[in-house]
């Protein structure tokens, strides 16, 4: 009896600590009640597919998040960087040399943001919103506005081959994700930036190299966002000046929507994931449900700002 | 033995401190006191390395010492447990514990955090020294005693030969405070660390304490053990 009881409040326990899945879950089924399609394999393969660009940069924002900054760059890297990619591919490098110095250049972005924030103490928000700028006047230059098409076919390898009707894209992406969730969870520098999201003068007082670690952070948000450029790109098939440029705010709504502190200190990446797949949900909803596109954007903003008035809500009375 | 000898500190025209000296045997603590501005602080960022001294020789175990900075004292053996305890609020107990200095394991070529021993070796710490907390908790859910425990155990983890003590008690119940002065005599006892204790509170450093220094203007107005000065006499040499 007494063992029961504390079964089921370990089991709540847990609930409530994943509630973001349980709120994505339910939201989920309750929707298909009414788009009957959503329960199709093949219209679950697609949310899982179309929800990989969300999901990439909402973990990098996380990642910031966690230090207690934020990145608004990542939209312009995630155009930027691919664009760059396939440049040094048309300048004569192999493609898988290309993908790399794809991901170097969302490195590198994120290296020089956040030398700028800790050596000279710019505002991370000024930064990278200027850094964005930059980025994406950048990107309008070079394609005059007109996407990039003509990509190689071994750039498109991931979003074109499948594992039966898998695309290997889901399982890039996969792997992609459980090398974050161990990197946050189990590696010294991970747990660091928890510690200095939390409190970075203590975290200076006892040795940590704050400054690196923080470097660090951006150089990943960085990372994340060229990753998630490369998956779009190779799904679609080109790149264009307008790429991520949607997924900003939802990239900056799902780590809220799944409890990762705005202060720093707080955040467990696996419920980013389905804070992201939440905000890709509302947008197939929006769509699926036959609302006027006047509408689409108006909608999709109420829903996540409700998403995260119910979060605040739930948070404030479990006293956290 | 610890001992300073004719300690100065200039900032520009002002002498915060002038030719402070004292000598502790080994194992024994050191209570300083002071108003504002007296130079405590000033003589325990000279102690821990946050400062240099315009004159004066420092000597650890009878040997003259200097520290370039504080991470250079903290390699010659001084700990320090500051005012706000440096511990990170939304953190657990284990995590706070080790932070700057985690533990690792190899699985393969990669390096990871070894969660468990980390966790074990806190509980092993705090259990040495006679008290107990739930290394899964975080810090903001613990009591200030139980905060206190941590920042001083941590501090001495690294068998330091001198454990400054920075104001660190002004957040405690009476209870509390009589649970500190025990733990820190214990911790004393057996590990026989010398300690230099700063507080306003001057019972906990007369309850505490072998020795106590009063400064007064940057200057030493007594430097004494502990049951040769009664409250009233450390109150009267504080004030001008």
């Amino acid at each position: 009896m007494k063992s029961s009881r504390h079964l089921l409040r370990a089991v709540w326990a847990k609930l409530m600590e994943h509630y973001t899945w349980l709120l994505f879950i339910v939201i989920y089924l309750i929707t298909g009640i009414f788009i009957p399609t959503l329960f199709t394999s093949v219209t679950l393969l697609n949310v899982v597919v179309q929800g990989t660009t969300v999901c990439l940069l909402s973990l990098g924002m996380a990642f910031v998040m966690i230090i207690g900054e934020i990145d608004l760059s990542i939209v312009a890297v995630a155009a930027f960087a691919p664009l760059a990619g396939i440049f040094s591919w048309e300048a004569g490098f192999p493609v898988p040399v290309s993908i790399l110095f794809t991901l170097l250049v969302g490195v590198g972005v994120g290296l020089f943001n956040g030398l700028m924030i800790t050596k000279f103490g710019v505002p991370s928000l000024v930064q990278t919103v200027s850094m964005w700028w930059i980025l994406a006047g950048l990107v309008l230059i070079i394609t005059r506005g007109v996407a990039k098409t003509g990509l190689p076919a071994t750039w498109m390898l991931l979003g074109r081959v499948f594992v039966g009707p898998v695309p290997l894209l889901v399982f890039f992406f996969l792997a992609v994700v459980i090398c974050a969730l161990i990197f946050a969870r189990r590696t010294v520098t991970g747990k660091r930036l928890y510690l200095v999201g939390g409190n970075s003068e203590a975290c200076s007082a006892m040795g940590i190299p704050v400054n690196t670690v923080k470097i660090i952070a951006f150089m990943i948000s960085g990372l994340f966002a060229a990753l998630s450029g490369y998956v779009l790109s190779a799904r679609m098939g080109f790149i264009s000046a307008r790429f991520a440029v949607e997924w900003l705010m939802p990239a900056i709504a799902a780590p809220v929507i799944a409890g990762v502190s705005l202060t720093g200190g707080r955040g467990n990446l696996f419920n980013v994931i389905a804070g992201a797949y939440l905000v890709q949900l509302i947008v197939i909803i929006v769509r699926a449900g036959g609302v006027s596109g006047y509408f689409t954007e108006f909608v999709q903003g109420l829903l996540v700002f409700i998403a995260v008035m119910v979060d605040t809500g739930k948070r404030r009375v479990s006293g956290r | 033995m610890y001992n300073i000898k004719n300690v100065s500190k200039d900032f520009g025209t002002v002498r915060a401190l002038r030719d402070v000296s004292f000598t502790l045997e080994k194992g024994k603590i050191l209570g300083l006191v002071g108003d504002n501005g007296a130079g405590k602080s000033t003589l325990l960022k000279i102690l821990s390395g946050g400062l240099q001294p315009t004159g004066g020789e420092i000597y650890l175990g009878g040997e003259k010492t200097r520290f370039k900075n504080t991470a250079d004292a903290m390699k010659k053996g001084i700990a320090i447990a500051y005012q706000f305890l440096e511990l990170v609020e939304i953190a657990k107990v284990w995590e706070n514990f080790f932070m700057g200095r985690e533990l690792t394991k190899k699985i393969g070529p990669l390096v990871f955090l070894d969660i468990e021993k980390m966790k074990r070796l806190t509980e092993e710490a705090v259990t040495r020294h006679g008290q107990s907390v739930d290394v899964e908790q975080e810090i903001k859910d613990i009591s200030g005693e139980q905060r206190q425990i941590i920042a001083v155990t941590r501090a001495i983890e690294s068998n330091p030969k001198i454990l400054l003590l920075d104001e660190s008690f002004t957040l405690l119940s009476l209870e509390g405070r009589k649970e500190i002065v025990q733990f820190l005599r214990k911790v004393n006892n057996t590990s026989g660390i010398n300690m230099v204790i700063v507080s306003h509170d001057l019972d906990l450093i007369k309850d505490l304490s072998h020795y106590i220094m009063v400064l007064r203007g940057g200057e030493k107005m007594f430097f004494g053990r502990t049951d040769e000065i009664s409250i009233d006499e450390i109150v009267n040499y504080m004030l001008p």
